[in-house]
């Protein structure tokens, strides 16, 4: 356990040294993102004040708290790193070490989340003071706590859920294209491009089964104070059922990948 | 100019080649592609459900506007995106330099070298639901409207080009790992929605100082309102406007290119 925070120390030392571009691509990254989903929250409103459970300012705060919980989320360029390691042969290193390969490069991923945290409190002091806060809204230290526990749990399930297809590495010669593809359907069936409210009621069962919602809506609900105990619970507990079964797929793929790694890179 | 046309014919016989050896990440391309148009597609459908209109256009509509996005990515993706990729490891190898000997514009060698066979799949794709979004439109639209539609589509290509080169070539300075493209990545997310949605000053930025509603948008609505000189003058304009500056950057770029020691 020492070393794997060790391990996260180093990379959060890492991250915070990094340079003036990483925080300029952010700032402009979240500005824009945001920028672009304000418009079109006001656009979808132009003709009417509620849709569906949100209203104008209530959609606008979903979508400030889901960009910002997907930083938290998604690890930044570490999605890479795995089939980096792979093809150019630096897996070898990591394989004489006495500590499984994956679980050091989780420990590398919460290390990245320090400066990911600093930006996330950074860029939402402002909120209260520009959208106020939506009617019946309520977010307590108790829902804060659950918002931080689903957060915990949908880190470790992304990186669990991407694991398996950089390791696809082992086989092709580039996976990169598979990694954006997760990321597309994450964020349609997690809830960053929309509240998956929006989605047809038929729909509904299939996208609470997936575990795309866990990684990014789950925890947004949870923080705005719309999940009661039990949902919470029911939906902690199938994000850590897809967490095992992404494991288990993890190791299997894993073993077999090893079996055939020479060694020397592409 | 046929020197140039024939040494393209050489780049696309090569790319295509080149691709063929790595199977996987060519299918692979084609299928991540393809899942970010159904992307597009289900997001336009989802909002359609609570609303008749986003920026005054319909969900027909908006199929067709989406078919235009994925008609300029396509072409964007074939032609340029792998090129561009690439530009800032040569810059900061000291790669250029093989280009900067050649008896060849160095811009059209590095600008158009690789040609993306994948992305190229992908466009007979999108031409697909495009011609699947102009066909379910339930208004007339006439040849004419749809070849100059195509038409300044074609320049809207140009200008992503010109645009996304202004934000890569700083890397002649900066040499960073890709210039500002990191942000113009961030800002493309505007050339994916309709203009309609935008209002005031930020409309008015994606016209004229960060045109990135000329792409798409703007010669999607010829296709619904017509086209007026002002506008075709406007998109031409701006486009030559941006493609100036780019060569002028580019050139600028090259005098401070230091070799291999940048």
């Amino acid at each position: 356990m020492r070393l794997f925070w060790s391990i996260a120390g180093v990379e959060a030392r890492k991250r915070m040294a990094y340079r003036a571009d990483f925080w300029l691509n952010s700032l402009v990254g979240f500005v824009t993102e945001l920028g672009v989903a304000y418009f079109l929250v006001v656009a979808m409103f132009s003709g009417s004040e509620r849709l569906g459970e949100y209203s104008r300012n209530g959609m606008l705060l979903y979508y400030v708290a889901v960009i910002l919980v997907a930083r938290l989320v998604r690890s930044t360029d570490l999605e890479w790193a795995i089939a980096d390691d792979i093809y150019q042969g630096a897996l070898n290193r990591y394989l004489l070490y006495p500590v499984p390969y994956g679980v050091m490069k989780y420990a590398a991923q919460v290390g990245a989340l320090l400066p990911a945290l600093v930006q996330v409190v950074l860029f939402s002091a402002w909120v209260p003071f520009v959208l106020g806060v939506p009617e019946g809204l309520r977010i307590t230290p108790a829902t804060a706590a659950m918002a931080a526990g689903a957060v915990l749990v949908a880190n470790l399930l992304h990186f669990l859920c991407t694991y398996p297809i950089q390791l696809v590495a082992f086989w092709a010669d580039n996976c990169w294209s598979l990694l954006v593809a997760h990321r597309l359907v994450a964020m349609i069936f997690g809830g960053i491009m929309l509240p998956l409210t929006l989605f047809p009621a038929w729909s509904q069962p299939i996208l609470d089964a997936l575990p795309f919602r866990y990684m990014f809506a789950f925890p947004v609900d949870a923080l705005l104070g719309r999940v009661t105990p039990g949902q919470y619970a029911a939906g902690m507990a199938i994000a850590l059922g897809w967490c095992g079964v992404a494991a288990a797929l993890s190791a299997a793929v894993w073993r077999r990948g090893t079996l055939q790694y020479t060694g020397v890179g592409i | 100019m046929i020197r140039y046309l024939r040494l393209y014919g050489y780049f696309v016989r090569f790319s295509v080649s080149r691709a063929m050896e790595f199977r996987f990440d060519f299918f692979f391309r084609i299928f991540m592609d393809g899942l970010w148009y159904a992307h597009h597609l289900v997001f336009f459908w989802v909002i359609y459900r609570h609303t008749s209109l986003l920026g005054g256009w319909t969900l027909d509509q908006m199929f067709i506007f989406a078919g235009g996005v994925f008609l300029a990515d396509g072409l964007q993706m074939t032609l340029f995106s792998n090129n561009l990729w690439m530009l800032p490891n040569y810059v900061n190898k000291g790669d250029v330099d093989y280009y900067l000997v050649r008896p060849v514009s160095p811009l059209f060698f590095l600008s158009l070298r690789d040609f993306a066979a994948n992305s190229f799949i992908n466009l007979l794709m999108a031409a697909g639901l495009f011609a699947w979004a102009l066909a379910r439109y339930p208004g007339p639209l006439g040849a004419g409207a749809i070849a100059v539609y195509v038409a300044l589509l074609l320049v809207g290509c140009v200008l992503h080009y010109a645009l996304q080169m202004i934000f890569t070539i700083p890397v002649f300075w900066l040499h960073t790992s890709g210039g500002l493209r990191e942000i113009y990545w961030s800002l493309d997310r505007y050339t994916g929605r309709p203009h309609g949605i935008f209002t005031g000053w930020v409309r008015r930025v994606l016209v004229s100082a960060l045109p990135l509603a000329l792409i798409v948008s703007y010669p999607t609505s010829v296709l619904f309102d017509g086209l007026t000189w002002k506008l075709f003058a406007h998109i031409v304009g701006v486009t030559a406007a941006a493609f100036l500056l780019m060569a002028w950057i580019w050139s600028r770029g090259l005098r401070a290119y230091a070799s291999a020691s940048s």
